[in-house]
């Protein structure tokens, strides 16, 4: 004002023109300043956002990795243990399991436990048991939301109590609450499952740990997956929203002794005299009480819970038979399961199709170890099986993909040559970026090519955590394209399997150790050359059935067909009526004869349920839809599913009030077969890292959730980050203070520019 | 009448700019006493209390350095949204008094402004929220970036850091951070009676 004043009062010409020229630079400069600041506000924005904290590391949720592991200094030394013991009955068709999980607190805390564990795809878990000193809860079956809250108010109050969540149809995981320090619980679950039937040969598997899960990052990427228009493709979200609650701590085998002993035992009643009985991945006594019934041990005793199950058995005869029919009476109604072999039809009386085969091999960090050799060696057998008419294609995919040839080629020995060299020069790495290697070998060049049949064999461990995103992929777009899935590995993801190969119409194989490759991909030879039994129904005369699957699938070679049905009377006669290459067959099989099977209600539901699974990720049912018939069949049947839970609250409060309770996520074992430093990366702080270890930087790459929560060796977070710590209070206030300046400066400026007028 | 237009819209935007800075100083100041009143109540009852009823943090601990007359109540978390507040406890490092490093964050244009006055020898007292009191003597100072902090979060010694952005009086941020490292030299557990006394008195 003191200018202003001053100018207005003096009339030196002069004197305002340097003024003017002055206040002209003035402003000039002071504008300058001020687009510098602006400057800096923009480009130092992008530099922020790098500095801040990962916020993701710290997380309230990543806490459930649990301070009581965290504290203690020598590993899991002092931590909660686990003991498992199966019990399985095999009655005929059914498999009836007893899983009885023993929890023990050697610790002087209060320990809440979490234990992750796989079961059967097929399994229907419908029993939960705890056992505190000498008193057994039975658990309930609720809704899931429902289960948890009864759980968490018991925890809350101090009470014993046992939740059993599905996370998967073949993960679920165990809760107890309130573990006083020195004690032992006991949970029990029960689960129902039909015995396998391939060819000559039944079975049984019992997965035992769930191998560590490569879990795709929530990435714009899978918004274009589904770009064909099928209006799939809702702007993705996480693919892995639960990646949480299925990736628990691993141990590295090389620092920590196996973990999680387990006992098994089988009491097998076949219902035909026995002729060989076979553990293929354990050592077992078996004795032989009379001739339909064995009784299968671990030789050793306990073992360690790191590779699957599998027991097989076939009949003393030279043919297995070729028809089962049981009945189950629930309730009011009857339910019926039903195996029919159809007859295999001689080569020649038919034409060869030509076949255009796809091979697609998964060479991701999970497969490390003896699971890459098993996938090359059974890639290797499959291309030596191609005949000359046949055309194919490899693609290799962790997280990178190559495809050999463009299109897919004759095979010719030239072709089969390179893509021979191909497959040898393959090596385990990085992660499993699944869906678009289905996608690549879905992509069908000539799908109006009516005189070959598209096979697509897909080898992998199913080691991924977005099993969703798979499986709408195939159903999206398959087209005429046959999928057959190849499980290769100690603990291969089972769900993912035989969901795959049902979505995809074809078969799953599951090779366990190299010794196997040669026999099981000889059986899928046998299915991919061989027609399959299509247009398969089914026709009840008199019943009114309620069939599962309600599409029956197409039938390969060896393979039998499963029919679940609930009937309001047993009565007459179910036909059973396909086509096998361009022969029509048929088969009429009488109720009457129906022998006694135990739990079929059980395995008709479950079967239901996976039904409406399918439905919903097919889009043929609206997932509100699939959703009540799934709860409703679930609660009539007491079957955990994605939607129910069953959960055991022990009335009797034990933890005093005011004494804290840590949770334990109960640390698994790597797949035996499995590659640590494959899955998980480098052992980042083990005191010297042995020198001849690779420093693999394609491994870094992976992204693998459990990261973090690797073993105790590496649990030390190497440093701490720290915040932002400048506000731009005084950055904004200098600016201000400039701008308020320079108004003022105009406002001299124009009012001298008006004073002479 | 357009010629106004222009010093005018300059003398608004001027305004708002220098209300913003005003207001998170005022913010910060305004919080500190709201805070001191909740970190009372948690030491008297013993349990942690909210300072406004739609916070999403709650105070820890108290940070004192008596020659310098300077104090701040630490919020649990260190988000930006808590450092707004007061100086904030970073997640996954121990508490005050226990072994390990305890680290405490805060802007150094509010509340960690002192730090840059704390000489080697000062004494730095923690108040933690269950009333036990600890005294730290600053025993060394560095410059560090942000992600490479060269904190040893279970180290076996008895460690405070107190860290702010560096240099004191830039204007913009950068990733550098001033770490002012002290060791525990003193342990009290006086009862909470005697400390919320105390408190009563200092506020």
């Amino acid at each position: 004002m003191t200018i202003y004043d001053a100018c207005e009062s003096s009339p030196q010409i002069r004197l305002s023109r340097r003024m003017r020229i002055v206040l002209f630079f003035l402003v000039e400069g002071v504008a300058a300043l001020v687009i510098g600041f602006a400057a800096l506000f923009l480009s130092f924005d992008p530099g922020w956002s790098a500095e801040l904290p990962q916020q993701a590391v710290l997380r309230p949720s990543d806490a459930r990795s649990g301070s009581l592991l965290f504290k203690t200094d020598d590993g899991y030394a002092d931590a909660l243990r686990l003991g498992i013991d199966v019990d399985l009955t095999v009655s005929g068709p059914t498999v009836r399991a007893r899983v009885t999980q023993i929890f023990r607190n050697p610790t002087k805390d209060w320990v809440e436990a979490t234990y992750v564990y796989p079961l059967p795809a097929g399994g229907a878990v419908d029993t939960l048991k705890m056992v505190v000193g000498d008193r057994i809860v039975v658990g309930d079956i609720k809704e899931r939301q429902q289960a948890r809250t009864i759980y968490e108010q018991a925890k809350q109050n101090g009470q014993k109590a046992a939740l059993t969540e599905q996370e998967r149809p073949n993960i679920f995981t165990n809760s107890v609450a309130n573990i006083g320090p020195g004690e032992t619980v006991l949970v029990q679950i029960e689960y129902q499952e039909p015995v396998q039937q391939n060819g000559n040969e039944f079975s049984l598997r019992v997965p035992m740990v769930v191998g560590p899960r490569y879990n795709p990052r929530p990435v714009v990427q899978s918004v274009d997956l589904r770009a064909d228009g099928s209006g799939l493709g809702a702007t993705s979200t996480d693919p892995v929203p639960d990646r949480n609650r299925i990736s628990p701590e691993v141990l590295d085998p090389a620092t920590n002794a196996s973990i999680n002993p387990t006992n098994i035992t089988v009491h097998l009643n076949a219902g035909f005299p026995l002729g060989e009985v076979k553990s293929h991945f354990h050592q077992v006594k078996i004795e032989n009480p009379d001739s339909t019934t064995r009784v299968v041990k671990l030789a050793e005793g306990p073992v360690p819970a790191d590779r699957d199950f599998e027991l097989t058995w076939k009949p003393a005869a030279e043919k297995a038979p070729s028809v089962g029919l049981f009945r189950e009476h629930v309730g009011n109604s009857d339910y019926l399961l039903a195996f029919v072999t159809p007859p295999s039809v001689e080569q020649a009386q038919r034409q060869q199709l030509a076949r255009e085969v796809i091979f697609v091999i998964d060479n991701s960090g999970s497969m490390g170890g003896t699971s890459i050799i098993q996938a090359k060696a059974s890639l290797l057998y499959a291309l030596g099986r191609l005949q000359p008419t046949d055309r194919f294609n490899v693609i290799r995919f962790d997280d990178t993909m190559d495809t050999l040839f463009p299109t897919p080629v004759a095979a010719n020995s030239a072709n089969i040559g390179n893509a021979t060299s191909f497959v040898s020069a393959i090596q385990a790495r990085g992660g499993t970026e699944m869906v678009p290697a289905m996608r690549a070998a879905l992509s069908d060049t000539n799908h109006d090519d009516a005189n070959s049949v598209r096979q697509v064999v897909f080898l992998t461990d199913g080691a991924i955590g977005n099993e969703q995103q798979l499986f709408e992929t195939i159903s999206a777009l398959r087209g005429r394209s046959r999928v057959f899935m190849v499980g290769i590995g100690s603990a291969p993801n089972t769900y993912l399997m035989t969901r795959a190969a049902e979505l995809g119409r074809g078969t799953f194989t599951h090779i366990g150790s190299v010794e196997q490759v040669d026999e099981r991909m000889r059986d899928l030879f046998a299915k991919l050359e061989n027609p399959a039994v299509t247009n398969l129904s089914a026709k009840f005369s008199d019943a009114i059935a309620d069939l599962t699957p309600s599409a029956l699938p197409d039938i390969y070679r060896d393979e039998p067909l499963v029919l679940a049905a609930k009937l309001d009377k047993l009565a007459g006669s179910v036909e059973i009526k396909g086509r096998i290459g361009d022969r029509p067959w048929s088969v009429t099989l009488p109720l009457a004869g129906a022998a006694e099977g135990k739990g079929l209600s059980k395995l008709w539901a479950r079967r239901k349920i996976a039904d409406a699974e399918v439905a919903r990720t097919t889009r043929q049912e609206s997932p509100e839809d699939a959703d009540k018939s799934i709860l409703a069949l679930a609660l009539e049947h007491q079957l955990v599913t994605r939607l129910t839970s069953l959960v055991a609250v022990d009335k009797t409060p034990s933890r005093p009030e005011g004494e804290p309770l840590k949770l334990s996520e109960l640390p698994l074992n790597l797949p035996a077969g499995w590659d640590f430093a494959k899955v998980f990366g480098e052992r980042p702080s083990l005191p010297a890292a042995p020198t001849g270890r690779r420093a693999d930087a394609g491994d870094g790459k992976m992204h693998l959730a459990a990261l973090k929560r690797s073993p105790v060796a590496t649990q030390r977070p190497g440093t701490i980050q720290l915040p932002k710590t400048a506000t731009d209070a005084e950055l904004k206030m200098i600016a201000g203070v400039i701008l308020l300046t320079v108004s003022l400066l105009l406002l001299v400026f124009n009012r001298r520019q008006t004073s002479p007028q | 009448m357009r010629r106004f237009i222009l010093p005018l819209a300059f003398a608004l935007i001027g305004l708002i700019l220098f209300g913003q800075g005003a207001y998170i100083h005022a913010k910060a100041l305004l919080a500190q006493v709201l805070l001191e009143r909740a970190f009372a109540q948690s030491i008297a009852t013993g349990h942690p209390v909210k300072p406004w009823s739609w916070a999403d943090t709650w105070p820890v601990a108290r940070i004192e350095v008596k020659r310098l007359h300077a104090s701040a109540i630490v919020l649990a978390g260190s988000s930006g949204q808590a450092l707004a507040f007061g100086p904030g406890h970073v997640e996954q490092t121990a508490d005050a008094g226990e072994r390990g490093v305890a680290v405490y964050s805060a802007h150094r244009d509010t509340h960690f402004r002192f730090l840059k006055d704390v000489t080697i020898g000062d004494e730095i007292d923690v108040t933690r929220r269950d009333g036990k009191i600890f005294r730290y003597r600053a025993d060394r100072s560095s410059v560090v970036r942000f992600d490479q902090s060269g904190i040893d979060p279970v180290t076996d010694g008895y460690e405070l850091v107190l860290s702010t952005c560096w240099p004191f009086d830039a204007l913009t941020s950068g990733p550098e951070r001033y770490l002012l490292h002290a060791t525990l030299i003193e342990s009290d557990s006086r009862t909470r009676e005697s400390d919320s006394r105390t408190l009563e008195s200092g506020s």
